[in-house]
């Protein structure tokens, strides 16, 4: 871990938006966390602490989290390279869908479930800060006859589809 | 303090009415407040501490309404007369050194203070603190650590054996005893596992509570997961360290503020 960051209370998310784009501007901080893998989405760890954690992920073709939650953080993203796919689930449509461009950033709180995955053309990197950090998350599958299921998984578990919202 | 760093007193720290105040921005109708025990006055010879506890109980028993005070009981030569005298004075229970309740001889010295509170209907209040052994054996040596080191070793050390004592010896010979263990009883039912893998019996009980002092959201949320949220209650370590809420939401903070507390006071039920 590269970055010292301390912080004495949560932060809010326009202070989580903030840090994410001054972190993203600072590649001397992360850029040897940066890996490309064509196997797996690669998340590193920048720094956490009581009250913050931030990370720092690698996405090639393909690369896709799953529909999640981050139980009690919220959490800002910014894209330095490539293009990332938001999508938030709807009941009875489509997912709602966003695309963010290098340079530009987000943020959500903890009721937020989205998925995020690598839009094509080429791999993306994107910093991530959440706030208080995380440690439990909420994994979702769609069955095929469209039930939701929930698996409570821990922040060190990598996120990915469940086999049946892969398609 | 004995055995402890140099610690600075601001007077304005422990003025009546602007701690009342504190108490009304807390949002809290009342706070129970106790002699400090780790100052180790309960653990002194009777003759050396009584001017020092006679003091302790005329202050707390002139303090604001928001307040009401634990009586401080000397431990050196326990005398359930006197601690049922100070309870007739509306003393709310007593509060105890942890280190006079680390052993099964240490509670049976304490027995006779313990019965009282026990026959009154009246908790007992466990905080770190010296016992008159432990104090002598503290000295008058000068430290060098930081400010908080005892609070974050010996106390520590100490709550978890007062805690273990009180269930394996205290329990059987108190049945009906409401205990309060402070600091979260330096998280010690987080080694409920261990006791478990050892064969200690973890059995819940009802009449068993722990203030939150000094901890936060992470302590809070694994000791609720260990114990339930029926054993805590809110605590603060003021003037030394700020209450702080867990942030777990409002029904945990009705438990903790009202619904707990009121069980172990004895207070009329509290609206949630």
């Amino acid at each position: 871990m590269s970055l010292r960051l301390t912080f004495d209370r949560n932060l809010d998310l326009p202070a989580l938006r903030r840090l994410v784009s001054q972190i993203a501007a600072d590649r001397a901080a992360w850029s040897a966390l940066v890996n490309l893998d064509i196997e797996h989405r690669h998340y590193a760890q920048l720094c956490r602490d009581d009250h913050l954690d931030v990370w720092v992920i690698s996405w090639m073709n393909g690369h896709d989290t799953g529909f999640h939650d981050h139980d009690l953080s919220s959490g800002a993203v910014a894209v330095v390279e490539g293009e990332l796919v938001e999508e938030r689930l709807t009941i009875g449509g489509p997912p709602r869908r966003r695309s963010y461009g290098a340079g530009t950033s987000f943020h959500f709180d903890a009721s937020h479930v989205h998925r995020m995955h690598q839009a094509g053309g080429g791999p993306a990197i994107s910093i991530h800060a959440y706030s208080p950090p995380l440690w439990r998350m909420g994994a979702y599958a769609i069955e095929a006859d469209g039930a939701l299921r929930r698996t409570s998984i821990s922040y060190a578990e990598e996120l990915r589809p469940a086999a049946s919202d892969a398609a | 303090m004995p055995g402890e760093p140099d610690c600075e007193v601001l007077l304005a720290d422990h003025d009546p009415d602007l701690r009342a105040e504190l108490v009304q921005a807390d949002g809290l109708d009342r706070a129970y407040v106790a002699l400090s025990t780790p100052l180790g006055i309960e653990a002194l010879p009777p003759d050396a501490g009584r001017p020092l506890l006679d003091a302790w109980h005329d202050g707390a028993a002139a303090l604001p309404p928001e307040f009401r005070a634990w009586a401080a009981p000397c431990v050196s030569e326990p005398d359930a007369a006197e601690l049922a005298s100070l309870l007739d004075r509306g003393f709310a229970g007593a509060c105890l050194p942890a280190e006079a309740l680390l052993t099964q001889a240490g509670l049976d010295r304490c027995g006779p203070l313990l019965e009282v509170l026990e026959e009154r209907d009246a908790p007992l209040f466990v905080h770190p603190g010296p016992a008159p052994d432990t104090l002598a054996a503290l000295g008058t040596t000068v430290r060098s650590e930081p400010a908080w080191w005892p609070a974050l070793t010996r106390y520590v050390a100490a709550m978890n054996a007062a805690w273990h004592a009180f269930g394996t010896f205290g329990r059987p010979a108190h049945p009906r005893l409401r205990v309060c263990f402070a600091m979260l009883a330096g998280l010690a039912p987080l080694q409920r596992e261990r006791l478990v893998a050892r064969g200690g019996s973890t059995a819940s009980d009802p009449d068993i509570f722990l203030d939150t002092s000094s901890y936060g959201p992470r302590a809070v949320d694994a000791v609720i997961r260990e114990l339930g949220v029926d054993a805590l209650a809110h605590g603060s370590d003021r003037p030394v360290a700020q209450p702080a809420e867990p942030g777990l939401g409002e029904a945990v903070e009705v438990a903790l503020r009202s619904r707990n507390p009121a069980r172990l006071m004895r207070l009329a039920e509290v609206p949630a």
